[in-house]
């Protein structure tokens, strides 16, 4: 008996143990997740915007060649020359940058510029708030066009040989002006008659650039998609989805700038989760250029466009760099 | 004699001198108390541009639930149709269902204005200040909807045991006069 009752308060001091222990453990569990009842700090309350970020590595084909400091506090956007000089509008003033990224020249602007274009007589087209200053090639002011009104808003710019068309996200329109900055007509406000659903801009964001057969093409953000104009402004064709994934554009209004590849195509860059990505000309993702953990989770704003080589020139509104990425093959090749 | 019978006798001389005295001293002393309720007194407030959207405003608050609630600047508002501070970041579609809402409790109100605009109203009732809808509208749109901490609800502790916790300092001590800290305009 005694050997029994031993063996059973044994039994009876570790089960007792043992149910402390689970009873301190669950305690202990209910604390470290429930900061309050009710409120569990694990629960639904928080945007997790990490997983949003994350894309899958083999789809990311290009890498960070070089960049160029620019100098500036804040960026708008920038231009490629066809020497492969680099034109990058911030603050104030528009920057010429060699293409060994060497600063090269400066135009000292009368306000904060958002967008810079270029022709091939290399003239200066400058964004401002609600106009556009042209320079010569060397710098010296050439023409200041008549303001686009008080809601105007310019932050996109495409030269063609006979007209400039400028980007409105303010009046939610493209302006075809000509070479004197003449109004000739808009693109992309809604009209029912010719089935043009209107650009629909939730933020600060319109983006123009020209295309193969002298089409106009626009992002219109908050429908998410790109379309594509006749000068005239009918809608000749249209694409782009809304998805977190990098199948489609994020968020409420995306793509926020692009550029048209040289074979057709398209680079284009998006906010919320900063991503560059280069599509087909049927807006297919074919990879990404510069993946959202390229950029600080609070980006906004990346300015995007392409050299003759293929490599894809970004604007980091964050670093206030424009760094240039090239395709990993042919990076390793040099 | 006549002006001796129309004088005021000395009893109504100091009845009406006397109460000159109290409604002076009444309003003098409404006019002090005024004055302290407001004067040099401070509150808790968020500050928008520190705010990170943490989640610790809807636990730590000493209220439940909490008396921060999103306020929205309708100014700053783009309207969207896909409203990333309503929707969960994967939707299976752009309405109502509360599958598709972001809020955990269901206080934001979705309203068609015209094709393809919405207007996005929080009731603050239901709200628990917890912050989501915030970060996903700072992340994606404009930012237009933020935090406050209510004056009406709040008790205004002397260690806020939110302002205690949080990890971004964006709790500071506003003047009781201007005690809210609002984006844009006037709108909540």
């Amino acid at each position: 008996m005694d050997a029994q009752g031993g063996t059973r308060g044994a039994w009876l001091k570790w089960g007792g143990l043992i149910g402390a222990l689970v009873v301190l453990g669950a305690l202990a569990a209910v604390l470290v997740t429930t900061g309050k009842p009710g409120v569990s700090a694990k629960s639904t309350l928080r945007y997790e915007m990490a997983p949003l970020r994350q894309v899958d590595r083999a789809l990311v084909k290009y890498a960070e060649e070089r960049r160029i400091e620019t100098g500036f506090t804040a960026v708008g956007g920038l231009a490629l020359r066809p020497d492969g000089s680099v034109l990058v509008a911030g603050d104030s003033a528009v920057r010429t940058f060699a293409p060994d990224g060497k600063r090269a020249g400066e135009i000292r602007l009368s306000g904060p510029v958002r967008c810079v274009a270029t022709d091939e007589a290399g003239k200066v087209y400058a964004g401002l708030r609600d106009h556009v200053e042209v320079y010569d090639a060397q710098g010296t002011p050439a023409a200041r066009w008549d303001s686009l009104g008080e809601k105007a808003r310019v932050t996109g710019l495409a030269v063609a040989a006979d007209d400039v068309f400028v980007a409105d996200s303010g009046g939610r329109v493209v302006v075809r002006c000509d070479k004197t900055g003449k109004v000739r007509n808009r693109i992309g406000a809604r009209d029912p008659a010719k089935n043009v659903p209107g650009l629909v801009l939730p933020s600060e964001y319109l983006d123009v650039a020209l295309g193969p057969g002298g089409l106009v093409y626009v992002n219109n953000t908050g429908r998410h998609r790109i379309e594509a104009y006749t000068v005239d402004g009918d809608l000749e064709h249209q694409w782009g989805k809304f998805s977190m994934d990098v199948d489609g554009f994020c968020g409420c209004c995306n793509p926020i700038s692009f550029a048209l590849r040289p074979g057709g195509g398209f680079v284009t860059s998006e906010k919320g989760i900063a991503r560059v990505k280069l599509l087909d000309a049927d807006g297919n993702l074919e990879c990404i250029v510069a993946a959202p953990e390229s950029f600080a989770e609070d980006a906004h704003g990346v300015d995007v466009a392409l050299d003759g080589k293929g490599r894809v020139y970004v604007l980091d509104t964050g670093t206030r760099a424009v760094r240039i990425f090239s395709r990993r093959g042919e990076e390793e090749k040099k | 004699m006549a002006g001796t019978e129309n004088a005021p006798s000395r009893r109504e001389f100091l009845r009406a001198g006397l109460q000159g005295a109290a409604l002076l001293g009444l309003g003098g002393l409404a006019g002090k108390l005024t004055t302290r309720s407001t004067s040099g007194k401070t509150v808790w407030q968020i500050d928008p541009s520190k705010c990170i959207q943490c989640e610790r405003c809807a636990i730590n608050c000493v209220l439940t639930p909490s008396a921060v609630k999103c306020v929205h600047a309708f100014n700053l508002c783009g309207y969207c149709e896909l409203c990333t501070g309503f929707f969960e970041p994967k939707p299976n579609a752009l309405n109502t269902g509360a599958e598709n809402q972001l809020c955990p409790s269901g206080a934001i109100g979705r309203k068609f204005v015209e094709d393809p605009y919405f207007e996005y109203v929080i009731d603050e009732t239901l709200c628990i200040g917890c912050s989501k809808c915030v970060k996903g509208c700072t992340s994606f749109g404009n930012g237009s909807l933020h935090m406050q901490v209510r004056h009406d609800r709040c008790l205004n502790c002397n260690e806020c045991s939110i302002a205690v916790s949080c990890p971004s300092n964006a709790f500071v001590r506003v003047p009781a006069s201007h005690p809210y800290l609002l984006k844009g305009r006037e709108s909540a």
